[in-house]
């Protein structure tokens, strides 16, 4: 076992753990917590995957942001720790296990039984450095760039005009 | 890597660049003065809207692509054209309600720039990508638009439901992409179609894809035309959101999603089309039959109006089931998507501008209160006649015209089943609309209510505007037929089709 | 690549399940979001692991625009529950019927 299929493992076992333990867990809270760990894993496979940038970004983005703003939103609504009275899920909760396993058959299956146009074996051409990446945004992928600002623009805006105190 | 020519580059993408410019002018104005309540904003939003809807014009009959992923051709152009129209129109009668509902006027006339902006990009976008981005800038800005009365539960509650509805189904178009994505190697619509026109691929496992990823994808673009069973954030979202942004959801974001469909089907999959063409035809089946149904039993106007519109959605997406590859004539489905948007769009907008002066005047959307509307308010209740008229198909309205084009582009296809559902469910719409009409001309008006209906000018304008565009595609659609066509062109200049 | 690229997409494949899953079966709306933020990592996971395997950075941007979204959407997802919470005390998707549903 090398040390890179020894890091897969276990990133993959946090990843997939993490996340059922945070579809099943009664304290929105502690889902959130659960939710963190996914998203630590999910970083590793991408550094493990050669996307470094992206790796760091996944931390600063989901963890730092993303987690953070779903904790926020969770301490400014009650039932944090859970009501243990109410029921924490639907009434069919038998019929989307199996459904849920059904997708996730149908997907693996597909995933596993298509060949993937692989490239040629041999060191990548892509770096997943953020100067590749950072080129290409002011390149090829120049518009999608302008869009995602006024993206983040119009989101801005829309919060704070349906959030804030009046 | 090919330089970026950014003279040319800023003249095609023109009237983004109006919207945008006009977006950020009405924000900064807007946070300079005090005071938003007067015509200054609203103006500059028309001109914006006017100046990109007559540029757009400029651009019919080219092939060229702007920033590599920017199609500028005559679909583009079409919907440009579609998207600043109407937007204009709901400028007009978004004025005095969003005055006097809520304190963010100058945002809310800068998002619906915005959207409109986004409208375009989402039908002009050829890489997957940019395709993505600008789907989810229409949804989220969507979203904000739904919930702007941020202080009435329902517009809350409704915004939240369409934005959970509306991120599960993009996750799941999201999945569908990236299966198209690791079978091609590349994001572009083009690369997508040249990777399956290899027929070597396409004796591969790689072509199993393209089922699974078609189905995935049709998550994301059906919850943009409230295709069944991803419709479902339709009715609570357009009962709860304020009623001009209800009418801009069932027309604006509706035709974008139809954009969509067209070019990602024809642009990247067209070889496949014996696949995808066979999954339209039953979600074509399934939305116009489950809409017509349900709206049979509907006593909300907007929530009528949604379900109306979730029907309409069907057969629309017939035109597209419908498409016959080889024929170029006005039958061959595509002109019929197009033109039948172009009268849904007076039809609808029309029915729902009747629905927000009424609404305006008399506090209420419930059909009970369009009692003896006739007496209260005799033009909106002539216009809501023709409006109901059209929805149904009945000559000599935009409707008619519609539903020809697509019933017609069905029999063409030999999908003789097809339009007789389609017209099946016509005659059951009838029924629905014409409960309405019944209320208002035959039913005594509440007690209290004897005066007239008042409305303000640029909503009878707008209304009045609708009610022409309606009768003319009626009686005369030539025109309108020859910019379906034009639209259709488009197709003649794809590679791989 | 030591470990190859299908691994990765299998793992995408039930982190995806795994979010739909959330999302079916939760009724907190709060909790259905962090399950639509699973499916979305599964997809970005996918991209990622296409990319390498393709040698291909469309993969990556698009993970970057990804992300870039899903921060704009909770910023107004959790905007609209702080706002409906205002209105109607509570974060239960099942307890907002105002509207018919």
């Amino acid at each position: 076992m090398t040390a890179e299929q020894v890091v897969f493992v276990l990133a993959a076992v946090v990843t997939l753990g993490s996340a059922l333990g945070m579809v099943t867990t009664r304290s929105v809270f502690v889902g959130a917590l659960w939710m963190i760990a996914v998203f630590g894993g999910v970083a590793a496979l991408f550094i493990l995957l050669g996307a470094g940038f992206l790796g760091i970004v996944q931390i600063l983005v989901y963890i730092g942001a993303i987690a953070v703003l779903i904790l926020f939103a969770i301490m400014l609504t009650p039932r944090v720790m859970g009501d243990p009275n109410a029921p924490r899920y639907n009434r069919q909760w038998p019929l989307v296990a199996v459904m849920a396993s059904a997708l996730a058959s149908l997907l693996v299956a597909l995933v596993l039984r298509t060949d993937w146009p692989l490239a040629q074996e041999g060191a990548p051409t892509i770096t997943g450095f953020a100067v590749e990446l950072g080129k290409g945004f002011m390149t090829t992928y120049i518009l999608p760039f302008e869009v995602a600002s006024v993206l983040l623009l119009v989101a801005l805006i829309g919060a704070i005009v349906i959030a804030r105190e009046e | 890597m090919a330089q970026i020519n950014w003279a040319e580059t800023i003249w095609l993408l023109g009237p983004e660049v109006i919207l945008t410019v006009g977006a950020l002018v009405v924000l900064v104005v807007d946070f300079v003065r005090d005071d938003d309540r007067g015509p200054l904003l609203p103006g500059l939003t028309l001109i914006t809207l006017g100046g990109a809807f007559l540029l757009s014009f400029t651009y019919l009959g080219l092939d060229r692509t702007a920033l590599f992923m920017f199609e500028v051709d005559n679909l583009t152009s079409f919907f440009r054209i579609l998207a600043t129209g109407t937007s204009v129109l709901i400028l007009l009668v978004s004025v005095d309600y969003v005055r006097s509902r809520s304190r963010h006027a100058g945002e809310f006339y800068s998002l619906l720039l915005w959207v409109t902006l986004a409208v375009i990009l989402v039908a002009a976008s050829s890489d997957l990508i940019l395709l993505y981005l600008s789907f989810e800038l229409l949804s989220i800005t969507s979203y904000i638009l739904v919930g702007w009365l941020r202080d009435e539960a329902r517009s809350n509650e409704a915004a939240i439901k369409y934005l959970l509805y509306g991120a599960i189904s993009s996750a799941v178009m999201l999945y569908g992409m990236s299966l198209l994505y690791g079978a091609a190697g590349s994001t572009r619509l083009e690369d997508i179609a040249r990777t399956f026109s290899d027929p070597a691929v396409r004796v591969g496992t790689l072509d199993e894809l393209v089922l699974p990823a078609v189905v995935l994808m049709l998550a994301g673009f059906g919850f943009k035309t409230s295709l069944v069973p991803f419709h479902q954030w339709a009715p609570d979202a357009y009962e709860g959101a304020p009623t001009p942004v209800t009418a801009f959801l069932s027309v604006g974001s509706k035709a974008a999603g139809f954009a969509v469909l067209i070019r990602v089907f024809l642009t990247a999959l067209p070889m496949f089309q014996v696949d995808w063409a066979a999954v339209l035809v039953a979600f074509s089946i399934l939305t116009m039959t489950l809409g017509n149904l349900v709206a049979l039993v509907q006593t909300n106007m907007k929530r009528l109006l949604a379900y109306s519109s979730v029907a309409q959605a069907g057969y629309i997406l017939m035109g597209l089931a419908a498409y016959v590859a080889t024929d170029t004539s006005t039958l061959n489905g595509i002109a019929g998507v197009l033109l039948y948007l172009v009268a849904y769009l007076f039809t609808n907008l029309g029915a729902f501008i009747a629905v927000i002066a009424y609404e305006q005047a008399t506090g209420s959307v419930s059909i009970a209160d369009y009692a003896g509307m006739v007496r209260r308010a005799p033009w909106l209740a002539g216009a809501l006649v023709v409006f109901f008229l059209s929805l149904a198909g009945i000559p000599p309205t935009a409707g008619f015209v519609g539903k020809l084009a697509v019933f017609g582009a069905a029999i063409n296809a030999q999908l003789y089943y097809l339009a007789v559902i389609g017209v099946v469910n016509s005659v059951i719409s009838v029924y629905y609309y014409f409960n309405v009409v019944r209320q208002m001309f035959f039913m005594p008006p509440p007690a209290e209510g004897e005066e007239p209906v008042r409305y303000p000018q640029a909503m009878g304008l707008a209304l009045t505007v609708s009610l022409v565009g309606t009768l003319l595609i009626g009686i005369y659609p030539q025109p309108f037929l020859d910019l379906a066509n034009v639209g259709r062109q488009f197709l003649a200049m794809l590679p791989f089709a | 690549m030591i470990v190859p690229v299908s691994y990765y997409l299998v793992l995408g494949a039930i982190l995806f399940s795994i979010g739909v899953t959330g999302v079916l079966l939760r009724r907190n709306a709060i909790m259905v979001f962090m399950s639509i933020e699973l499916m979305l990592n599964a997809v970005n996971l996918s991209f990622v692991a296409m990319s390498r395997a393709l040698d291909s950075l469309d993969g990556q941007v698009f993970v970057f625009f990804v992300m870039t979204v899903a921060a704009a959407e909770v910023a107004v997802g959790l905007a609209l529950i702080v706002a409906i919470f205002r209105s109607l005390g509570s974060a239960d998707v099942d307890d907002a019927h105002v509207l018919k549903g």
